[in-house]
């Protein structure tokens, strides 16, 4: 399965063009700061730390569009290079600690969504959101740092 | 100069680092979590004043803590930036990737704390705000791209 994904077209473009995998990590570094980098915005807003004048429910809807575009860019570049070097990231210690961390993001995002921000009409303009949203957006930030870091890891060890 | 970066090779601190791939890894790692939040707030900050982002607000709700976070991932990028230009540091002076890298940073972090500071704070005309919007976006975008094309072609 691994060796059949990077002996796809995608897999041969990515490793024989000229700079193709240059050219794909570019775009995988630049989407973090589209996705993360407005992303935490949000987060410092759930933990009261900044943006306190703002509705959460505002912050959120403003950021959205960038933080999705950037996801989208991040996870269509990673994807490509996953299946260029399909074998060597299965095995790397560093690429499973990020997908463990995304995983562990994504759950993070469906239960807030699912819980905290229903009741978000008692919270919206509070500069101090309950401890379930601060919870949300600390652990949020712990976690993309973790992603970051091991994918920036993995880079040193995979080669 | 040339004798000063070859100094600077020789510290302790530049060997230490030189000899550990992994003290490496894990600078370069927190040089982009660095990046990460100094780019993120420089968008959040442009992208106000072009009048994308956060719109109808005055702009300087917006800039004064996307400025925080722009100077406090410019110290993490810094710092670990230092250590790990050290044990390269004759070899990376001397890359023209890496020196348009530094003139784009000095470049952004000047236009940002002088010009973009005065047209968020005085509520200039709209012209003049997407103006600044625009070359602040230009400068913070150039600096990220000559970073990944430092760490990718070099």
């Amino acid at each position: 399965m691994l060796e059949w994904l990077e002996a796809t077209s995608v897999g041969l473009m990515i490793r024989e063009s000229a700079y193709g995998f240059q050219g794909t990590v570019a775009v995988h570094l630049m989407a973090i700061t589209l996705s993360v980098g407005t992303l935490v915005w949000f987060d410092l807003r759930l933990l009261g730390v900044s943006m306190t004048g703002y509705q959460a429910s505002m912050m959120y809807r403003r950021l959205m569009p960038w933080m999705f575009t950037g996801f989208a860019l991040m996870f269509i570049s990673g994807v490509m290079l996953f299946i260029a070097y399909a074998t060597a990231a299965y095995d790397n210690v560093y690429f499973r600690i990020k997908i463990a961390a995304m995983l562990l993001a994504a759950a993070n995002a469906f239960l807030y969504h699912r819980l905290t921000e229903r009741r978000i009409a008692d919270w919206d303009a509070s500069p101090r959101p309950p401890g379930g949203a601060r919870a949300a957006g600390l652990v949020s930030i712990c976690v993309w740092v973790v992603v970051i870091v091991a994918g920036r890891l993995m880079s040193y060890t995979m080669f | 100069m040339s004798a000063f970066f070859a100094w600077l090779e020789s510290t302790g601190v530049a060997v230490t680092v030189r000899d550990s791939l992994m003290l490496t890894a894990a600078l370069s790692a927190v040089h982009i979590v660095g990046f990460t939040l100094t780019t993120g707030g420089a968008l959040v900050a442009n992208l106000n004043l072009l009048g994308v982002l956060f719109r109808g607000r005055p702009a300087t709700e917006v800039t004064r803590p996307a400025t925080r976070g722009i100077l406090l991932g410019l110290t993490i990028s810094a710092l670990t930036g230092v250590l790990l230009f050290g044990p390269r540091a004759t070899v990376a002076s001397a890359n023209w990737i890496f020196q348009l890298k530094m003139a784009l940073l000095a470049t952004a972090v000047a236009f940002h704390l002088t010009i973009h500071q005065r047209v968020a704070r005085t509520e200039a005309a709209a012209g003049a705000r997407r103006a600044t919007g625009a070359v602040g976006l230009l400068l913070w975008l150039g600096l990220a791209l000559a970073g990944c094309a430092f760490i990718l072609l070099e």
